[in-house]
C-alpha cells in the first residue's frame, strides 16, 4: 500500500509518537516497561535452569538477605531474587496475552454491535450487559477451575471475563465514527460491511483500543496475581502471585520474611504502574474527545 | 466544607474506636472466667453427632458424648469411658458392657444402658443417623439393654474392633423425640463429656461449657471457646498476642520463629500421619476387570521395588519437612507405636539398578530404561497441586527416578482431581496420604480387594489397588484376633507384606507442630504421653487437662534462628517507602504533563 | 480494587447517559426487564458451570473418612446425585421458585440461611470500607482538580495510582504483618465479645480496623481518579465560564456549580461498584478470616457445595442488579439537567 492515506497515517503516528515522547510520565512508564521486557527477556541468560530446582537449592530456609542472595531464601532454599526475576516472565506475558485476549472479543463484539442494528446488536448489548453484572472474581475462578491447567487457563478465565468494558467502549466510539458523512459516503459508493468496517470504522477505532488494551494488561497483572494467590493454575509455574501464594502458605509473615513477600508484590505494583502511565499518557495524546475538539 | 468536616468526623471515629477498644474489650475479658481459646481453621459440617464427618466436628463430639470406651492419653489403649468394664463370650460374638452408675446427662438425667442401646439401634435401623459412624455397626446382629447397667451387642462375626467404637452415645431422652436424624440438634447440646457445645457462630467461634457434672470431675476450667483463623498467620499472632491461647497446624518457619517467644511452648510429636507414592500394580475394580489407564509395566513386582528403593525419606525429611517428619518406615504411623513396623525403608539406587539390569529394563540411548514390549519407562506422577509435599517432593522424586532409568513426568492438579483419578485408576504414580486411627482396621482396609470400587470407578474408596492373597487373609485374621498382642503381630505381618508387593511407597510421617501460651498455661496431657498432641486427639485428654498456671519449662530450646524480627521488618519498610516514593515521582512527571495538555485545551 | 478487572477509566463509561425528559416509566422499564433476564441467564449460568468443576462432591465431604462404599452411594442418593443431570435442573428451578436455594452439605443447612448470616458481616466491611474510601475518594479527588498541578495533586494524584496498582490482598498481608500485633488479627468479633450494645459495637469495630483499612487504601484510589477527570471536565464548561463572568467568587463557583455536577458521575459509579466490593473482598476476607459472603465463596468453592455456590452466585449478582438500578434511579433523580427538562 503506498496510498497517501498511509503516508498521512505514518506521518499522524510520528505526531502521536512526538507528543507521547514529550509526556514524561508516559515516558518513564516505557523505560520501567522496558526494563521489565529486558529482564523477561534475558532471564534464560542470566539465570541457570538449576537454580530454580528445589533439589539443587543451596541456601537454608528463608534465610535472610546475604551477599549469596541479596533478597534472601525461599521455604526451599532458592533465591528469592531470582524466582522474583524469572517470575517476570509469566507475569508479562499473561498479563499481556489476557488484556489483547479481553480487548478482542471486546473489540469483535463492540464493532459488530455498533456496526450491525438490529436483532444482532440487541443480542450482543444483552450478553455484555450480562457478563458486565457477573461477580468476574468468582466467575474466573470457576473457570479456571474448570479447565484447570496453566498459564493457558489463566488467560483464558481473565480474558473471558474482563472483555464487557472494552465492548462497550468499541460500540460508542463505532456508533459515533459511523455517524460521520463520510461513512454515508462510502456506502453510497457502494461499500459493503467488510469495506466499511475495516477500512473505516476499524482504523478509527484502534488507537482507542490501543489504550484500552494498554490500561487492561494492568488489571489483567493483578487479577492474574489474584488467581495465583488462591492457588489457580499450574503451581510448577514462577509467577509473582505465586510466589506470594507460597510465601504466605510457608509461614513468611510470621517469620518475619520480608525479603519474600515484598519484593513480589513491589514487582508487581511497579509493572501495573507501569502500565497504567504509559496508558494513561497514550490517552492523553489519542483520546478521540480531546483530538476532535482540536 | 460539607465534605470535609464529614470526613474528618469519620476519620476521629476510628481513632476513638482504634484507641479505646482495646482497652474496653480488655475489661470486658476481666470477669474472672477460667476460658481457653484455641484457634481452628476447618469449617464445620455439623454438630449433630450422627452427621458429622469432619475432623473438627468428630473433635467436638469426642468432648461433648462420652464414648462406651476411649482411648488412653499414655499409649491409645482402650480404656473405660461410658462403659466401666466388659467382657466377651467364649465365641467371641457377644459383647457385654457394664454402664458406670451415678453418671448423669449435662440436664441432671443420670445414664443408664438404655442410652446406648437406643443409639446403636437407631444407627442400624435408620438410614440418616447411619451417615457417619455407620460403617461400625455392620455386620451386627442385635443391641440390647436387660437392665440400667447392661449392654449386650451381638456380632455376626468376631471383631477385634469392639472396643474402639467411635461413636457418640446421645441421650436417648432428647433423641428419642427427634424426627429427622439429618437435622441440627438445638443448642445448647446435652451431653455427658467434659465440655458441651453451647453457641456455633459458623466460621467465627464455636462456645463449650465444662460440664461441673462430668463423671472423671470437672474440668479446672469454666469454658472452652474454638476461634476461627483462615489464616495460619494471622492465627499466630492471635497466639502472641495472647487472643487465643492455644493452636497447632504450625508449618516449619512458624514453628522456628516461635522458638524465640519466652511466653510460647511448643509441642511436636511423632507423626499420626502416612504418606505414601501410590504405585499403580494394575487397578482393578472390585469384580476382578481392570480399570483405569495406569501404565502395564507398572504390574511387575521388581520394578515397583526398584522404585520404593530409589526413593530417599531422609532427604524429603529435611529439605520438605524441614526436619519436622519422621522418616519412612512401616505403613502404621510411629504415632500409634504399638502398631507401627519400625524397619525404615530402604534406600539404595545402585541396588535399584541392579534389580531393574537384572528384570531386563534395558537403559536406552538417553538413558530411559525400556519396558518388557521394548516401550520407554515413562510414568506420570499426580499431585495436589499447592501442597508442599507434593511440588516439592516430586521434584526430588522425578531426578531420583532419572537416576535409575525411570522418566517422570509430574502433573500438580487440584484435590479433586487426584481423588476422581486415584478412585479410577488413572494412574501411574500418585501422593496420597491417609490419618491414622488408633484402631489400624481403617487403613489397613484400604489395601484390600474389598476396597476396590466398582466398575465406573465408584462407590468404593481404593488407596493403591493392592489385592493380594496373602494381605487379605492376614486382614481378616486381625479383625477377627481379639487378643491385643496377637492382633498386633498380625499387623506388623501385613505391614511387611505390604512392603514387599511395593504398591506404595511410604514417604515419611509429618509431625503435627502446636503451640500454646505458656504464660497462662500448666503443661497440657499429650497423647501418646511421650512425644504426643494436644489438639486432634483421639479423645479429650488435651483440654480436659487444662490448667491455668505456668509453664516453666527451662529446657525450651530457645536458640535464635532465622532473620525475622524488626530489623527487617524496618528494613522492608524502608524499601517499600522508597518504591512508593519513586511511584510518587514518576506520577508527579505524568502530572505535569498532563496539566500542561490540559491548559492547552 | 473493587472491580477487579475493569480499568479506572473505563468505569465511568458505564453510568448510563442521561436520558433527558418523558419515558421514564419506559426506560426503568426496560431496565427492570432487562435486569430480571440477565439474572434468569445466571440462574441457569450457575446451575451448570459448577457442576462442570472437577471433584465428587460426596468423595470432598467423605474425605479422609472412615467410610464404605455403600455409606458413599447413600449419601449421593440423599442429595440427588444419583439422578439425571436434567432432573436435578428441574428440581433446582422449582427449588428457587419456593426462594429454596438447596442444602448445603458443608453446613447441613438450608444454603438460603446460611448466604443470610454472611450477607451482615460482608455488607458491614463492604459498606463501611465504601462509604470512607468513597469519602476519601471523592474529597481527595475535587481537591486535586481545582489545584491541579498543585503540590498536593501531584503527591496524592501519584499516591491514589500506586494504591490503585495494589493487589489488596497483598496489601492485607503486608499490613497483617506490620500492625497484626496491634490489632485483631481475624473475625469480627470475639468469643467473649460483650454483649451490651455499645461495647459490642467497640468490640466489632475494633477488628474491622485492618480489613477495613486495607479494602479503603485499595479502592479509594479509583474514586479519586474519577472524581478528579470529571470535575476538571466540568471546570472546562461553558456555564462556569459564564458564572465567573457573572462575578461569582470562585470559591462559590467551584462549590456550587462544578462539585455537584462532577458528583453525579461518581457517586453514579460508587453505587455501580458497590455490588462488586462484595466479590472484590474475597481475597481482603480470606486474610483476615472476616465471617462474610467472600470467604463463604471460596469455602464453598473447596467443598465443592453446588447448592452454595449457585445461591452465592445468585445473591451476588442480585447485588450488583439493584446497585445498578439505584444507580440509573438515582442519576434520574439527582441529575438537574434531567429534572430540568
Amino acid at each position: 500500500m503506498t496510498s497517501p492515506v498511509w503516508a498521512r497515517r505514518r506521518a499522524a503516528a510520528g505526531r502521536v509518537w512526538r507528543e507521547f515522547a514529550a509526556n514524561r510520565g508516559g515516558l518513564v512508564g516505557v523505560v520501567v516497561l522496558g526494563l521489565f521486557v529486558l529482564t523477561a527477556i534475558l532471564a534464560p541468560l542470566l539465570i541457570s535452569e538449576s537454580s530454580l530446582d528445589v533439589t539443587r537449592a543451596t541456601g537454608q530456609r528463608l534465610e535472610s538477605p546475604s551477599g549469596d542472595f541479596p533478597l534472601g531464601t525461599d521455604e526451599n532454599g532458592l533465591s528469592v531474587l531470582t524466582l522474583t526475576l524469572w517470575g517476570t516472565r509469566l507475569s508479562l506475558v499473561v498479563g499481556l496475552a489476557a488484556a489483547v485476549l479481553s480487548v478482542l472479543i471486546g473489540t469483535t463484539v463492540g464493532i459488530l454491535a455498533g456496526h450491525f442494528g438490529g436483532w444482532l446488536s440487541a443480542v450482543l448489548l444483552r450478553f455484555t450487559d450480562f457478563f458486565l453484572i457477573m461477580p468476574s472474581l468468582v466467575l474466573a475462578i470457576a473457570l479456571s477451575a474448570v479447565l484447570e491447567g496453566g498459564a493457558g487457563t489463566i488467560i483464558l478465565a481473565i480474558g473471558v471475563v474482563s472483555w464487557p468494558t472494552s465492548a462497550r467502549l468499541v460500540r460508542a466510539q463505532t456508533l459515533a465514527v459511523e455517524a460521520r458523512p463520510y461513512i454515508e459516503r462510502a456506502r453510497a459508493l457502494g461499500g459493503g460491511h467488510g469495506h466499511v468496517i475495516f477500512k473505516h470504522v476499524l482504523p478509527s477505532v484502534l488507537p482507542l483500543v490501543f489504550v484500552n488494551t494498554t490500561l487492561a494488561v494492568g488489571t489483567a497483572i493483578v487479577a492474574e496475581s489474584t488467581l495465583r494467590f488462591l492457588g489457580l493454575g499450574s503451581t510448577s509455574e514462577i509467577t509473582w502471585g505465586g510466589l506470594l501464594r507460597s510465601a504466605s502458605s510457608s509461614g513468611a509473615i510470621t517469620y518475619g520474611a520480608w525479603w519474600y513477600l515484598l519484593p513480589p508484590g513491589i514487582a508487581i505494583v511497579l509493572l501495573v504502574l507501569a502500565f497504567t502511565l504509559v496508558g494513561r499518557a497514550l490517552e492523553t495524546v489519542l483520546n478521540p474527545k480531546l483530538r476532535e475538539r482540536r | 466544607m460539607l465534605v470535609r468536616r464529614r470526613l474528618a468526623g469519620a476519620v476521629s471515629v476510628i481513632a476513638l474506636v482504634a484507641v479505646t477498644v482495646p482497652w474496653v474489650a480488655g475489661a470486658a475479658q476481666a470477669q474472672g472466667e477460667k476460658v481457653l481459646r484455641a484457634g481452628i481453621t476447618q469449617d464445620l459440617d455439623s454438630l449433630n453427632p450422627f452427621i458429622t464427618i469432619t475432623r473438627v466436628g468428630t473433635d467436638l463430639t469426642r468432648l461433648t458424648y462420652e464414648y462406651l470406651t476411649t482411648y488412653d492419653p499414655k499409649d491409645y489403649r482402650p480404656v473405660p469411658g461410658l462403659a466401666e468394664k466388659w467382657e466377651t463370650s467364649p465365641d467371641k460374638l457377644t459383647w457385654t458392657f457394664t454402664i458406670r452408675s451415678g453418671a448423669k446427662w449435662s440436664d441432671g438425667q443420670p445414664i443408664t444402658a438404655a442410652d446406648p442401646a437406643f443409639t446403636l439401634n437407631k444407627m442400624m435401623t435408620d438410614k440418616a443417623a447411619a451417615t457417619a459412624n455407620g460403617n461400625f455397626v455392620q455386620g451386627w446382629e442385635s443391641v440390647t439393654a436387660p437392665d440400667d447397667r447392661t449392654l449386650v451387642i451381638r456380632t455376626k462375626q468376631p471383631r477385634s474392633t469392639m472396643l474402639a467404637l467411635d461413636i457418640p452415645i446421645v441421650p436417648k431422652h432428647v433423641w428419642e423425640k427427634v424426627t429427622d436424624f439429618k437435622a441440627e440438634p438445638p443448642l445448647p447440646l446435652v451431653g455427658s463429656g467434659p465440655f458441651i457445645v453451647q453457641d456455633y457462630k459458623a466460621s467465627q467461634f464455636i462456645k463449650l461449657k465444662a460440664n461441673k457434672d462430668y463423671w472423671r470431675g470437672a474440668p479446672k476450667i469454666d469454658a472452652l471457646d474454638f476461634v476461627y483463623y483462615k489464616n495460619v498467620d494471622a492465627e499466630v499472632q492471635a497466639l502472641q498476642k495472647g487472643d487465643i491461647d492455644l493452636m497447632s497446624r504450625l508449618v516449619p518457619a512458624q514453628y522456628d520463629a516461635l522458638k524465640n517467644d519466652p511466653n510460647i511452648k511448643l509441642n511436636t510429636g511423632a507423626g499420626r500421619r502416612l504418606n505414601e507414592i501410590l504405585i499403580n500394580p494394575g487397578a482393578a475394580s472390585a469384580d476382578g476387570n481392570p480399570i483405569g489407564n495406569g501404565n502395564p509395566a507398572l504390574k511387575d513386582v521388581q520394578l515397583r521395588k526398584a522404585i520404593a528403593l530409589a526413593i530417599d525419606s531422609r532427604t524429603l525429611v529435611d529439605k520438605v519437612w524441614g526436619g519436622y517428619a519422621v522418616e519412612a518406615a512401616g505403613y502404621i504411623p510411629p504415632g500409634f507405636a504399638e502398631f507401627h513396623w519400625p524397619e525404615k525403608r530402604k534406600f539404595d539406587p545402585a541396588e535399584a539398578n541392579k534389580m531393574l539390569d537384572e528384570a531386563g529394563y534395558v537403559r536406552g540411548a538417553d538413558g530411559v530404561r525400556a519396558d518388557k514390549t521394548g516401550k520407554p519407562l515413562r510414568l506420570r506422577l499426580l499431585g495436589h497441586a499447592g501442597t508442599n509435599l507434593d511440588e516439592q517432593g516430586s521434584k526430588y522424586i522425578t531426578s531420583w527416578l532419572k537416576d535409575i532409568g525411570i522418566a517422570v513426568e509430574p502433573q500438580m492438579v487440584a484435590d479433586q482431581k487426584v481423588n476422581d483419578a486415584t478412585t479410577a485408576g488413572n494412574f501411574d504414580l500418585a501422593f496420597s496420604g491417609w490419618s491414622a486411627n488408633p484402631d489400624p482396621d481403617y487403613v489397613l482396609s484400604l489395601q484390600t480387594c474389598a476396597s476396590r470400587p466398582n466398575a465406573d470407578g465408584k462407590g468404593a474408596t481404593p488407596d493403591s489397588f493392592l489385592c493380594d492373597p496373602e494381605y487379605d487373609a492376614l486382614y481378616a485374621q486381625q479383625l477377627a484376633e481379639t487378643d491385643r498382642a496377637k492382633r498386633i503381630e498380625i499387623v506388623k505381618k501385613m505391614q511387611q507384606v505390604l512392603a514387599d508387593r511395593a504398591s506404595l511407597v511410604i514417604l515419611g510421617y509429618d509431625n503435627p507442630l502446636e503451640a500454646y501460651r505458656a504464660d497462662r498455661w500448666a503443661p497440657f496431657t499429650t497423647q501418646p504421653s511421650s512425644g504426643g498432641v494436644i489438639m486432634n486427639q483421639q479423645g479429650y485428654w488435651g483440654y480436659y487437662s487444662a490448667t491455668p498456671g505456668r509453664t516453666t519449662d527451662a529446657d525450651a530450646p530457645a536458640e535464635a534462628q532465622g532473620g525475622g524480627g524488626n530489623t527487617g521488618l524496618v528494613i522492608g519498610l524502608v524499601g517499600g517507602g522508597v518504591v512508593v516514593v519513586l511511584a510518587g515521582v514518576l506520577a508527579f512527571a505524568r502530572l505535569r504533563r498532563r496539566g500542561t495538555a490540559d491548559e492547552r485545551e | 480494587m473493587t472491580d477487579f478487572l475493569a480499568p479506572v477509566e473505563e468505569t465511568i463509561a458505564e453510568a448510563p447517559p442521561p436520558q433527558r425528559g418523558g419515558g421514564a416509566v419506559r426506560y426503568l422499564l426496560t431496565k427492570v426487564g432487562g435486569a430480571i433476564m440477565s439474572v434468569l441467564m445466571v440462574v441457569v449460568l450457575g446451575f451448570f458451570l459448577f457442576r462442570v468443576m472437577p471433584g465428587d462432591p460426596v468423595t470432598i465431604m467423605t474425605r479422609g473418612r472412615p467410610v464404605s462404599g455403600a455409606q458413599l452411594d447413600q449419601l449421593r442418593a440423599e442429595h440427588g446425585f444419583d439422578q439425571p443431570i436434567l432432573v436435578q435442573f428441574w428440581n433446582y428451578l422449582v427449588g428457587l421458585l419456593h426462594g429454596d436455594f438447596g442444602n448445603s452439605y458443608a453446613f447441613n443447612a438450608p444454603a438460603g440461611a446460611i448466604i443470610g448470616e454472611r450477607l451482615g458481616p460482608t455488607l458491614l466491611l463492604s459498606g463501611t470500607a465504601a462509604v470512607l474510601a468513597a469519602a476519601l475518594g471523592l474529597w481527595l479527588g475535587a481537591k486535586t482538580a481545582w489545584y491541579r498541578n498543585g503540590p498536593l495533586d501531584r503527591a496524592s494524584t501519584g499516591v491514589a495510582l500506586v494504591f490503585w496498582s495494589i493487589p489488596p490482598w497483598w496489601l492485607g498481608v503486608v499490613l497483617l504483618m506490620i500492625a497484626g500485633g496491634v490489632f485483631p488479627t481475624g473475625g469480627m468479633q470475639s468469643p467473649d465479645s460483650p454483649t451490651a450494645l455499645v461495647p459490642h459495637a467497640l468490640d466489632v469495630a475494633h477488628h474491622m480496623v485492618l480489613p477495613v483499612f486495607t479494602l479503603v487504601l485499595a479502592i479509594y484510589g479509583q474514586y479519586q481518579l474519577v472524581m478528579r477527570a470529571s470535575l476538571l471536565e466540568e471546570m472546562n464548561s461553558d456555564y462556569l465560564t459564564t458564572a465567573r463572568a457573572k462575578g461569582l467568587r470562585d470559591d462559590m463557583v467551584r462549590r456550587r456549580h462544578a462539585l455537584p455536577n462532577a458528583l453525579l458521575p461518581t457517586t453514579t459509579l460508587v453505587f455501580l461498584h458497590l455490588g462488586m466490593v462484595v466479590s472484590g473482598a474475597i481475597t481482603v476476607e480470606a486474610v483476615y478470616s472476616w465471617p462474610g459472603l467472600g470467604q463463604l465463596t471460596a469455602e464453598a468453592l473447596e467443598a465443592k457445595d453446588l447448592p452454595l455456590l449457585q445461591g452465592i452466585f445468585i445473591v451476588l449478582v442480585i447485588a450488583v442488579v439493584i446497585m445498578n438500578l439505584v444507580a440509573d434511579v438515582l442519576l434520574r433523580v439527582l441529575d438537574p439537567r434531567v429534572r430540568a427538562s
